[in-house]
């Protein structure tokens, strides 16, 4: 009697947790379908490649896809080598102590600041108190600090993952901290490294609050860092509120999802790759 | 534009301009079709430059008085000392507003005081106005919008907005919204009135371009384009542009607004 | 920037050259300084958005910015209390819903599918993660909504409706941390468990989520930051009225949305008083992760 009670509470209970994991996926499966079904219908070379005209925005979306990609790869640019040698430095030269402890602190503090604070911050000092205006350079660097935790964090893991015998091999060689570091350690770590820069990328591509506030919602093709332009996350948002030119929305929702997809799913092609050489 | 940032805009008062180009300055709700009228204007006349920016009207009328703009924007008509500052008014387009509800929603008209009691929050039921007992779910537009300020100043009399509204940023939404919920009530400009809504007849007339034009429709304002004096050169030329039908039934019409040339079909 | 250089170092087998000494000791230096440069970007932020706000506290006093409770800016009064519960309810009830499914998640990846079904929620739960915000907030706009007016009988704006976005929301953090924490937790502990006889439902509970406690908790922490600061998905489906809490389907506004709202038009005192919200916001999530910390350590200490 007992053990049946036992069993049943068991099975039930597996049961739920079986719900919980199939619930998760359910639902990205169905925003993603979602979003690709209803947009399917709107994507043409025309969608893509041409420029939206008259006020409700008819016609493609050439230029948020020009500034999304412009303004995610000028941050790119900007974060990668400072978090890079942040990680080195914490994995390969800090001690333990009251700065180590500091800078962690920092860095989860400002993996946790709000999108929108990030925005306002942009604002303030890039926009406004440097004079760059909403510029493509301003919301690359309000975005650079949105990502910089993210990459020093997998940078350090993957440094840290390099097997120390690597680093007394080369040291026993006579090669100094340096050279172990840069010709040695960042290069068996580089496609972890590089899977993080991508993630991130990734959440780049996918943030609204931040580049609203620094690149603008001026719809342009920006040639210059200090062009303004309107993100496909931007566009996506004043197209959804207004709400008269759905299927355009549809369509940019579908072309920002592929690319936050391909993002993803090339940074985890790259670390599975990675895993299958050395193992 | 919902949402569009107007924040660093203002900075068009240098007094000096080169011939070849046009400020136009003034109404955030003609914002819209100046920038799309400019960017027309621009491809058929190369080297000319518009230069379009919303900063109210209040701002476009003082900006076109003081020299600074060439043609100041403005939805509202002229008061005071600006009847007497010698400028020339040039209607572009009505901006009449539709009070929306559900289809399904058995009342078709309201009065505007019946209106202005509900959207300021002292009618909340449908029953206090003839229809079926039913909370009324209000909408309203973000104070961005420049159809919340025409239906704050026309309908309101500024009073205040009840504050535990629906706020929404966009025409569409309004529109969507209301046609899903069959308590809904909301407003919108009313070239954007399709067939999933019921617009309400305010004070006994039916919404129409007709009753628009002829004055007669109760929530209803002139768009305006205003010189310092008769409009001349490249002034005139984009003043022509945006009254011609390229403009007018295109961009206008796009944008929500009545076409000042339908005047001549209504009379 | 200083590879190039290297190569030309003289080396030595014993004792380092000074010049090789003094270069890496300014590498040294220079990595150092990248690194704090996550504690300047806290600073700066701290500073500006603070320089920006900071009039706030004087023109509408401390008492009438945090203590008020009518946010009516075209009146001149800028209280924070409705917005403030309006984010409390919203991030209180998202958690409510999320933790559990998130936990659950978690243990069933962690303790209970089968590889092939691991293959595939995983990936899941990460691909989750990299959804934009914006995008939940279009789904929740036009899926969730209807659903939450047909629902509730209003207008499906509120509380209920941002409820469930931001579940599904938090789920990746709080899941991911709380796989790692029950990842630590010594496999010898579950194998006693069983050995005593007890089933896979009295392991997870009675062992390993105790053991996990510490970790799981800080999930949730994280999860709820990462609510509380949540945007664009907020402000799409939240129906942004600026009024205290009244009801699971009645419009709320949050410290977020009312931001974004108000930014393109504001001016003046107002403008100040929206770095005020966006000080608050970084205040919240600096004390969360503060606390995250503080319960780490606590961990530490008790071992």
């Amino acid at each position: 009697m007992k053990r049946d009670a036992k069993n049943l509470t068991n099975t039930l209970a597996l049961a739920a947790f079986w719900v919980a994991g199939i619930t998760t996926v359910v639902v990205l499966f169905a925003v993603i379908g979602y979003v690709f079904i209803n947009g399917a219908r709107q994507i043409s070379p025309e969608f893509i490649f041409t420029n939206p005209h008259g006020v409700n925005a008819e016609g493609g979306v050439w230029p948020t896809i020009v500034a999304t990609l412009y303004v995610t790869g000028l941050a790119m640019l900007l974060v990668t080598p400072v978090a890079v040698l942040a990680a080195v430095y914490l994995a390969e030269y800090a001690v333990q102590g009251r700065l180590v402890r500091t800078i962690r602190f920092a860095a989860d503090t400002l993996a946790s600041v709000p999108s929108i604070v990030m925005g306002l911050f942009g604002l303030a000092l890039f926009v406004e108190s440097m004079g760059l205006g909403f510029s493509v350079i301003s919301g690359a660097l309000a975005l650079s600090f949105l990502m910089l935790p993210i990459v020093m964090r997998t940078t350090e893991e993957a440094i840290r993952a390099v097997p120390k015998y690597i680093r007394w091999g080369s040291y026993g060689l006579g090669a100094s901290k340096w050279q172990t570091v840069s010709r040695v350690v960042l290069p068996a770590a580089a496609s972890r490294i590089i899977t993080g820069i991508i993630l991130a990328a990734g959440r780049a591509v996918g943030e609204t609050a931040v580049v609203i506030f620094t690149m603008g919602t001026m719809i342009n093709t920006p040639i210059l860092p200090t062009d303004p332009g309107r993100s496909m996350t931007v566009h996506l948002y004043q197209l959804s509120m207004e709400g008269i030119n759905m299927p355009a929305a549809f369509g940019t929702a579908l072309l920002l999802m592929a690319m936050v997809l391909a993002f993803n799913l090339s940074a985890r092609w790259l670390l599975r790759r990675n895993r299958r050489m050395q193992g | 534009m919902a949402s569009a940032l107007t924040v660093s805009l203002a900075g068009c008062s240098n007094g000096s301009h080169a011939s070849d180009q046009v400020i136009v300055t003034g109404s955030t709700t003609i914002q819209p079709i100046a920038e799309v009228a400019k960017e027309g204007f621009e491809r058929a006349h190369p080297g000319v430059r518009i230069l379009v920016s919303g900063v109210g009207s209040s701002a476009g009328i003082e900006n076109v008085i003081a020299g600074t703009a060439d043609i100041g924007t403005s939805s509202r008509d002229l008061k005071g000392d600006e009847l007497h500052a010698g400028l020339v008014d040039t209607p572009i387009a009505y901006d009449a507003i539709a009070v929306i509800v559900n289809p399904s929603n058995p009342v078709d008209g309201l009065t505007k005081a019946q209106v202005k009691a509900i959207f300021e929050g002292r009618i909340t039921n449908w029953k206090q106005v003839g229809g079926p007992d039913m909370e009324i779910g209000l909408v309203n537009r973000d104070e961005a919008s420049g159809t919340r300020e025409a239906f704050f100043k026309i309908v309101l009399d500024k009073e205040r907005f009840d504050p535990t509204a629906v706020v929404l940023p966009g025409t569409g939404q309004v529109r969507s919204v209301v046609a899903q919920a069959p308590s809904a009530i909301g407003y919108i400009s009313l070239g954007f009135v399709t067939p999933e809504v019921k617009a309400l007849a305010i004070d006994g007339v039916e919404p129409s371009e007709e009753a628009v034009v002829n004055g007669r429709y109760p929530i209803s304002r002139v768009l305006h384009f205003l010189t310092r004096g008769e409009p001349t050169g490249l002034v005139k030329e984009f003043i022509d542009y945006v009254l011609s039908p390229e403009v007018q039934e295109d961009v206008v019409r796009d944008a929500g607004f009545i076409p000042v040339t339908a005047k001549d079909a209504h009379q | 920037m200083s590879e190039t250089q290297t190569s030309s170092a003289p080396r030595e087998l014993k004792l380092m050259s000074r010049s090789t000494y003094l270069k890496e000791a300014a590498l040294k230096n220079l990595f150092m300084l990248c690194a704090t440069m996550a504690v300047a970007g806290v600073v700066l932020i701290f500073l500006f958005v603070g320089w920006r706000g900071w009039p706030v506290f004087s023109e509408v006093g401390l008492k009438g910015f945090l203590g008020g409770s009518e946010w009516l800016p075209t009146q001149g009064l800028f209280g924070i209390l409705p917005l403030l519960v309006g984010s409390l309810v919203v991030t209180l009830g998202a958690l409510a819903l999320g933790a559990p499914l998130a936990v659950g998640t978690a243990v069933f990846l962690s303790e209970i599918a089968p590889p092939r079904v691991r293959s595939v929620v995983r990936p899941a739960v990460e691909l989750l993660a990299g959804v934009p915000s914006v995008v939940f907030g279009f789904f929740g706009l036009l899926v969730v909504r209807p659903i939450v007016a047909d629902l509730t009988g209003g207008l499906g704006f509120g509380p209920l409706t941002a409820w469930l976005i931001l579940a599904i929301m938090i789920v990746p953090t709080i899941a991911t941390l709380t796989e790692d924490a029950l990842g630590s937790v010594p496999d010898g502990i579950r194998e006693a468990s069983y050995a005593m006889g007890a089933t896979t439902w009295q392991t997870i509970w009675r062992v390993l989520l105790p053991a996990a406690k510490i970790g799981i908790i800080d999930a949730v922490i994280l999860g709820m930051g990462r609510a509380i600061g949540e945007t664009m998905a907020v402000l799409m489906v939240v129906g942004n009225a600026p009024v205290f809490f009244r009801g699971i389907g009645k419009p709320v506004s949050t410290l977020t949305s009312q931001i974004v709202m108000d930014m393109p038009y504001a001016s003046g005192v107002h403008r100040t008083a929206l770095f005020g919200l966006a000080i608050i916001l970084f205040l919240i999530s600096m004390g969360l992760v503060g606390l995250v910390r503080g319960l780490s350590r606590l961990r530490e200490g008790t071992r």
